[in-house]
């Protein structure tokens, strides 16, 4: 979305700031639109939609600071969703605090969750790692199936309403999809912002240093384990507060879907590889890509809403019925397919398609 | 201490077929340097051949083994020439992805065909026992383990005695020397990923008469195996061996002990706690 002007291309004519700026004009474009887009429209599906994708955004671009900058594959991720989401509906349905708070302190939980799990994770590599991840988040996920007095066990719980929040003199209801759609379009945007400017500052050369050679970037005065750490607590931070608001949007919790290995963990994961990991735009590609595919899959009943399918159509039928669990088997095919075509995500995929081409006719490279 | 022997009897039958799994990973982690995230997804289809060769034809599923085993071996033999074979030298975490991706195919093409349904093996011995001074011994946990024994020790003799079983070794000491002293080297990866799985489908096979038998019942496996091998020693058969008797005592204490619905997480806990005093295992020399 937000692609720099290589160097060596001409400069853009017009003022400086507006030079600067320019690159940002789709993506500003874009923002403004899915802003505009509820009074364009107020059917609850296509909102609904919109609070599923910036979701998936927001947990993509949060993976994306660890997995894909710091190339530091968790598959553990889940543990912080899990925590975001617990924290926010405890702190509801135990102490009636408003979700305003909720969300942060969601956030903070995630983080101090994270500096425990990356104290424990960072001193291993590759397999070892990603190991250690999985099994962090399991730790959490059977804790809370146990830990009954607590959580709750596996039933988890039911919220029955999220208050209003109070703010500046003025009152947000949290009912219907449309709160949720800004707050989860503004987590989004800000979430993709962060990927961007941490690319670009220090911790981010760390990161990616250190995902290309970790003993080369020790060794050139890198302070290796911080940057994974601060890292790992923005991402933590990030996807703490997706499962927060998860939480308040399905109104339940539950330990198996919000600590879920192949629902949470993988997902993410799957969400930054399939556009590209370490880009800042893959999270937004793969999203844009993996949500409309996975509801369809799990509720296609939603193509009847939206009019793209007759009621009672045959092939939705047999969708509903035979492949309603078939988003994982979908998962999995894209992640054989992907990592033996596509090791770099779709983005990868394009840029060496257009490098090929180019190569191909060296005439065609010069305009 | 009846109580004691008690949960340390069954821990340790219940870990002789743990240690069969983990075996098979570490066999296919010592000779293709991949690690196979698929691995409890290979216990699963074992399950499932045994579950469909005692329904419908009534099969005991102790002799199924005979079955079951090559079957799962055929299987692997063809991931491991199709696809796994495409990434022998690729990023470890393009490996695990692609592992991953394989485990998710095969439990939800299961769950397409049978169903989310939990299934159970009740056989004629399911839950019958033999006491011994003042202890039970669950019989199908017993033949089990027994089952367990003679196919490892079939394993070991393949390994020690012949020359397939020597260029698996070489392979796993070292990959490159091995291949400069003329090994098939790739023959020999799709023949240890092959073995790998037919041991994961032979303990499939043999925990299915005391398991639930549903799609996702692989995940745990994979987790629980990748604990012994780590424990072991990544690539060591011994260690596995050692580490999945371990993992079968651990649980069971701990269920006695400490509460029932905390064993698996008291086995991940000490995981971590392992990988952080002595990663490379309690018998490893060095990490791989």
């Amino acid at each position: 979305m937000t692609t720099l002007p290589s160097p060596d291309a001409p400069p853009a004519p017009g003022h400086p700031t507006l030079r600067r700026a320019l690159p940002f004009a789709p993506a500003a474009a874009l923002v403004l639109f899915l802003t505009a887009f509820p009074a364009l429209q107020s059917k609850p599906y296509p909102l609904h939609m919109g609070v599923i994708l910036f979701l998936a955004v927001l947990q993509g671009s949060a993976w994306n600071l660890i997995g894909g900058y710091g190339g530091q594959y968790s598959i553990g991720h889940a543990a912080y969703f899990g925590v975001g989401a617990y924290a926010a509906v405890l702190l509801l349905v135990r102490l009636g605090l408003a979700p305003w708070f909720g969300l942060g302190l969601a956030m903070v939980a995630a983080a101090g969750v994270a500096a425990v799990v990356g104290s424990i994770t960072f001193r291993l590599r590759g397999p070892y790692f990603v190991l250690a991840s999985i099994a962090a988040a399991e730790i959490l996920r059977l804790g809370a199936l146990y830990f009954r007095n607590f959580t709750n066990g596996a039933e988890g719980f039911v919220v029955a309403e999220v208050p209003a929040l109070h703010l500046f003199g003025l009152s947000f209801e949290f009912a219907g999809k449309l709160p949720f759609y800004f707050l989860t379009l503004a987590l989004a945007v800000a979430a993709v912002a962060l990927s961007r400017a941490v690319l670009r500052s220090r911790l981010g050369y760390a990161l990616l240093a250190i995902r290309d050679d970790q003993d080369a970037a020790q060794s050139l005065g890198i302070d290796v384990p911080r940057a994974k750490n601060v890292a790992l607590a923005l991402s933590a931070a990030l996807t703490g507060a997706a499962g927060a608001v998860f939480a308040g949007f399905t109104r339940f919790v539950d330990p198996n879907t919000v600590f879920s290995l192949t629902d949470v963990s993988i997902e993410m994961a799957l969400i930054c590889i399939l556009g590209g990991a370490g880009t800042v735009e893959g999270p937004v590609i793969g999203a844009l890509l993996l949500v409309p595919l996975k509801e369809v899959l799990r509720n296609p009943r939603g193509l009847v809403t939206l009019g793209l399918f007759p009621p009672g159509s045959s092939l939705v039928g047999f969708v509903q019925h035979h492949l309603s669990n078939a988003h994982q088997l979908v998962y999995g095919l894209l992640l054989v397919v992907l990592v033996l075509f596509a090791p770099d995500g779709l983005s990868g995929l394009a840029r060496r398609l257009v490098a090929r081409r180019r190569s191909a006719s060296p005439a065609a490279a010069s305009p | 201490m009846t109580l004691f022997l008690q949960a340390a009897l069954s821990g340790v039958l219940v870990g002789g077929v743990y240690a069969l799994i983990g075996i098979g990973l570490t066999l296919i982690f010592g000779v293709m340097r991949v690690i196979n995230f698929a691995h409890g997804e290979l216990v699963m289809l074992g399950m499932y051949a045994t579950w469909v060769l005692f329904s419908h034809f009534g099969w005991d599923p102790f002799l199924s083994v005979v079955v079951v085993g090559p079957l799962l071996f055929l299987w692997g033999a063809l991931l491991g020439s199709t696809v796994i074979d495409r990434v022998l030298g690729a990023l470890p975490q393009n490996q695990i992805l692609l592992t991953i991706g394989l485990g998710l195919v095969m439990s939800n093409a299961v769950m397409l065909g049978f169903t989310s349904d939990y299934r159970i093996l009740t056989t004629s011995y399911s839950s019958s026992s033999f006491e011994l001074a003042g202890v039970f011994v669950s019989r199908p946990l017993l033949y089990g383990f027994l089952v367990t024994v003679a196919i490892t020790v079939a394993l070991y003799l393949f390994l020690l005695r012949t020359d397939a079983g020597q260029a698996i070794r070489a392979m796993a000491q070292d990959r490159e020397a091995a291949q400069l002293m003329g090994i098939p080297v790739r023959r020999l990866s799709i023949l240890a990923f092959g073995l790998g799985s037919a041991l994961a489908g032979a303990a499939g096979a043999l925990i299915a008469p005391t398991y639930y038998i549903y799609p996702q019942v692989g995940g745990a496996f994979t987790l629980k195996a990748f604990v012994i091998v780590v424990l072991g020693g990544m690539g060591s058969v011994v260690g596995a061996t050692l580490g999945g008797i371990l993992i079968g005592l651990t649980e069971s204490l701990a269920a006695v002990y400490v509460a029932s619905g905390l064993k698996e997480l008291v086995v991940f806990a000490l995981f971590l706690l392992l990988l952080l005093v002595k990663p490379s295992g309690l018998l490893g020399r060095t990490r791989a």
